[in-house]
């Protein structure tokens, strides 16, 4: 197996692949039907701060080693907050504060 | 209206109403460009919104950052955050502008209101704050380089300095508790 088809593996990273897996292990599983509860990974500093595209430390936190985004079953954020990191972690890629992604 | 159409231009609906929409941009521009270029770059936008009755609100700079990915042949850029009243047209001229100048190697404006009142909002430009923004900034792996410098500096003194402290004998001085509880005599060792 040569480099090219190691990197194309499913699209994810081996990190990235770990952390599912190990998310996956110790996730809580509920009474409804096995529904995953959220596990909070990231808390947020303040409730109500604003995930804005200017603050590319603080979006930093939500992103993996690879530099993609991550999702909200992990980061434990709401839904709106969650559209708001996406749409501010977009833009600031845009103005090459954060990388589309890294090796 | 009629105007306008005379004009050849195309105003924003919001600005036949008497608010105006309220933009930022975020340009980025080549690394090496220096004060005057910068200095320039504004006043030339500063016409431009005089000329198209928007409104130039505010201008930051962030100075030189290194960049997440090299952006047309650059690692590095100086960043201008420009925040505007105007109508659609006002992006489309700041925009058309920013493409001409060979400084701008990027630029995004994202719109932050739709209905502002200009009356309410004045501008905040002043010639201080245009000198001020118009330095690039110093340069960040510079600055890094610099610290890395201090930090080792200041780790070899620290290590001279216990170095000095050094009785040049091979015991390990803390254990110097142990070695005499085991009736070793210290001084006949040197």
């Amino acid at each position: 197996m040569d480099d090219r088809d190691r990197d194309r593996g499913g699209g994810f990273g081996d990190r990235d692949r770990d952390r599912g897996d190990r998310d996956r292990g110790d996730r809580d599983r509920g009474d409804r039907g096995g529904r995953e509860t959220r596990r909070r990974r990231f808390v947020l500093p303040d409730k109500d701060i604003i995930l804005d595209y200017k603050n590319p430390q603080l979006l930093k936190n939500f992103l993996t080693d690879r530099g993609k985004i991550v999702p909200a079953r992990i980061s434990g954020l709401s839904a709106r907050q969650q559209r708001q990191l996406t749409k501010a972690i977009k833009r600031a890629r845009m103005l090459a504060l954060l990388p589309f992604t890294s090796n | 209206m009629a105007q306008e159409l005379e004009s050849g231009r195309i105003e924003s609906v919001s600005s036949t109403i008497g608010t105006q929409r309220e933009y930022e941009t975020v340009t980025i521009l080549r690394p090496e460009t220096g004060k005057i270029d910068i200095a320039a770059l504004i006043e030339r936008m500063r016409t431009v919104f005089d000329d198209r009755s928007g409104r130039f609100l505010k201008i930051d700079s962030w100075g030189m950052r290194v960049l997440a990915f090299p952006v047309a042949g650059c690692r590095k850029g100086i960043y201008l955050y420009w925040r505007y009243l105007g109508g659609s047209d006002m992006v489309a001229e700041f925009e058309r502008h920013m493409r001409l100048s060979d400084r701008v190697i990027r630029f995004y404006t994202v719109r932050i209101d739709d209905d502002v009142d200009p009356e309410g909002r004045p501008s905040e430009v002043t010639e201080e704050l245009l000198n001020a923004v118009s330095e690039p900034g110093p340069d960040p792996e510079v600055l890094a380089r610099q610290a890395a410098e201090a930090e080792a500096a200041r780790r070899k003194a620290l290590m001279e300095a216990n170095a000095a402290l050094d009785d040049d004998d091979d015991d390990d001085d803390d254990d110097l508790d142990r070695d005499r509880d085991r009736g070793r005599d210290r001084e006949d060792d040197d």
